[in-house]
């Protein structure tokens, strides 16, 4: 089962994932563009005391880079599904319903967990030639909620296209807007750390919200 | 003792407050080939869409092969295979993707059929799905449910979209496999000329009820047309017991009915219904179809 699903979700995902990792490969290095601009021109020292004593986020420009991938992974991947209602296609192969959708979310989720892992790694390693540790962990834990935003939104995307009734796609809509911002209050850097934890929690039980879409297909509503 | 592929018991179902049927009772034989003939809104997908547990009734349950179709298992449902209305498949793939696709799902897979149609098709091997013409997603669609063997195949009216030559190779493919594989197929069209080639059984069903359910070529035996003129355009034969439908336009009198020319003959001159030009219509398919369910 595992083999075959993930083909055919690799399928549908693989250009938008290769094209949002190349955008977030791009935002992290235009990030650091900005980063050696401002160095340049304000001395190291500067910046760096306008980062620690002064509250600049130099990495808010990668604010919404996680949702737009969460966003786009879960459009690419759940879309195709609903047309036609292709979805009885998938319901209907030789497994369990609730492991197939379990299998498409987990997948999806590795994809941009991998791709989040990259543009992490890239950031941190570039981060290294220009600040100590005690600035790039602060920032690290600060961007912890914006990748969890990024993951929730997949989650929340993948309930609301997966659901065949538009009234009830709107209900979520409210709750998606209501639900997402909670990850993007301003706050000094690493103000987020003390629910970092709780954040996390509240995600992964989200990732299982689809099968409730799927349930209600599988019932008729529509 | 007769197997049954598909049974069906006391299904009921609404939406809303709209009845579609109540207390639906019919069966599939195992290796038998019956088309569900229904004018629209009669309850045809409803019934495709409860078999495949896309639904679920409000009352009654449906069996394929023993088990109840809102919980099939894995197994169970490999036992299937189902063309969606519109042959609809992954169209994001091409020929070659969806291949491997399902030759993964399922075990028995066996790809010869799929290839020997897809050697037909004029499409490029890169070519995906979604930019074939509905005739060739059709072959694409018949293709995956013969390599996949089921026992039992589910077809929701699957001459939509198609244009003359398509239909009858689908038929013609899918009548000789099933018969030599002795295969079940419960399938619904809206082209009644397609399902004549094709079925054994027919179950035509209107609003709310079952109206026919027997061997096709015994219906067609059974079911009779009659035309006659009348006399008198006032008189009216439909709530005559042995009548089954009347099409009237002035004096020109269709009638429908299980009864023998004879019966028929009788009952007129018994009555005294003066009329002329009597004769017994050759039907097809479609015509006895018309004449059970009335054109509107």
């Amino acid at each position: 089962m595992w083999k075959a699903m993930i083909y055919k979700e690799w399928l549908k995902i693989r250009w938008f994932t290769i094209l949002y990792a190349l955008l977030g490969m791009l935002a992290v290095g235009y990030l650091f563009l900005k980063v050696q601009h401002d160095t340049t021109f304000n001395q190291p020292n500067n910046y760096w005391n306008l980062i620690l004593f002064k509250g600049l986020k130099f990495f808010s420009p990668l604010k919404f880079i996680p949702l737009a991938g969460g966003l786009l992974v879960a459009v690419a991947q759940y879309f195709p599904e609903t047309v036609n209602k292709r979805i009885k296609l998938t319901f209907h192969l030789p497994f369990n319903e609730n492991k197939v959708l379990l299998c498409m979310m987990g997948f999806g989720s590795c994809c941009l967990l991998a791709v989040y892992l990259i543009l992490i790694t890239l950031f941190s390693g570039i981060a290294a030639f220009y600040f100590p540790s005690n600035i790039i962990l602060p920032a690290l834990v600060s961007l912890i909620p914006w990748f969890l935003a990024g993951f929730s939104t997949y989650y929340l995307v993948a309930l609301i296209v997966l659901e065949p009734v538009w009234k009830f796609r709107f209900l979520y809509l409210l709750v998606a807007a209501t639900f997402i911002p909670l990850f993007f209050i301003n706050g000094s850097t690493a103000a987020y750390q003390p629910v970092n934890i709780t954040l996390a929690v509240l995600t992964v039980l989200l990732s299982i919200s689809l099968l409730f879409s799927g349930y209600r297909f599988r019932k008729g509503e529509m | 003792m007769t197997s049954y592929a598909i049974e069906c018991n006391n299904l009921t179902h609404y939406y809303g407050k709209k009845m579609v049927y109540e207390n639906l009772n019919f069966r599939v034989e195992d290796g038998s080939i019956l088309g569900l003939l229904g004018k629209n809104g009669a309850g045809k997908t409803t019934t495709i869409n409860i078999l495949n547990g896309f639904l679920q009734p409000r009352s009654g349950e449906c069996l394929i092969y023993g088990e109840n179709t809102q919980h099939l298992t894995p197994q169970n449902k490999a036992r299937i295979g189902f063309l969606i209305e519109g042959h609809v498949q992954y169209t994001f793939m091409n020929i070659h993707q969806i291949e491997k696709f399902y030759a993964r799902v399922y075990r028995q897979w066996n790809p010869e059929p799929y290839w020997e149609l897809m050697s037909k098709l004029k499409v490029t091997s890169r070519q995906k799905i979604s930019t074939m013409s509905c005739g060739q997603r059709s072959q694409v669609a018949l293709g995956l449910i013969l390599a996949q063997d089921p026992d039992l195949l589910i077809l929701d009216d699957f001459s939509m979209g198609l244009d003359p030559g398509y239909r009858r190779l689908f038929i013609d493919y899918l009548r000789e496999y099933a018969k030599a594989k002795k295969k079940t197929i419960f399938t619904t069209s809206h082209i009644i000329q397609d399902m004549e080639r094709l079925i054994d059984d027919v179950l035509i069903m209107d609003y709310n009820c079952v109206l026919a359910q027997q061997n096709v070529n015994d219906f067609m035996r059974s079911f009779k047309q009659f035309y006659l003129e009348v006399e008198d355009p006032s008189i009216d034969l439909k709530k005559e017991d042995f009548v089954v439908n009347v099409e009237k336009v002035h004096n020109k009198v269709e009638i429908y009915t299980y009864e023998s020319e004879e019966f028929v003959k009788k009952f007129l001159e018994k009555n005294g219904i003066e009329h002329r030009a009597f004769q017994q219509v050759e039907m097809g398919l479609e015509d006895a179809f018309i004449g059970l369910t009335g054109k509107y």
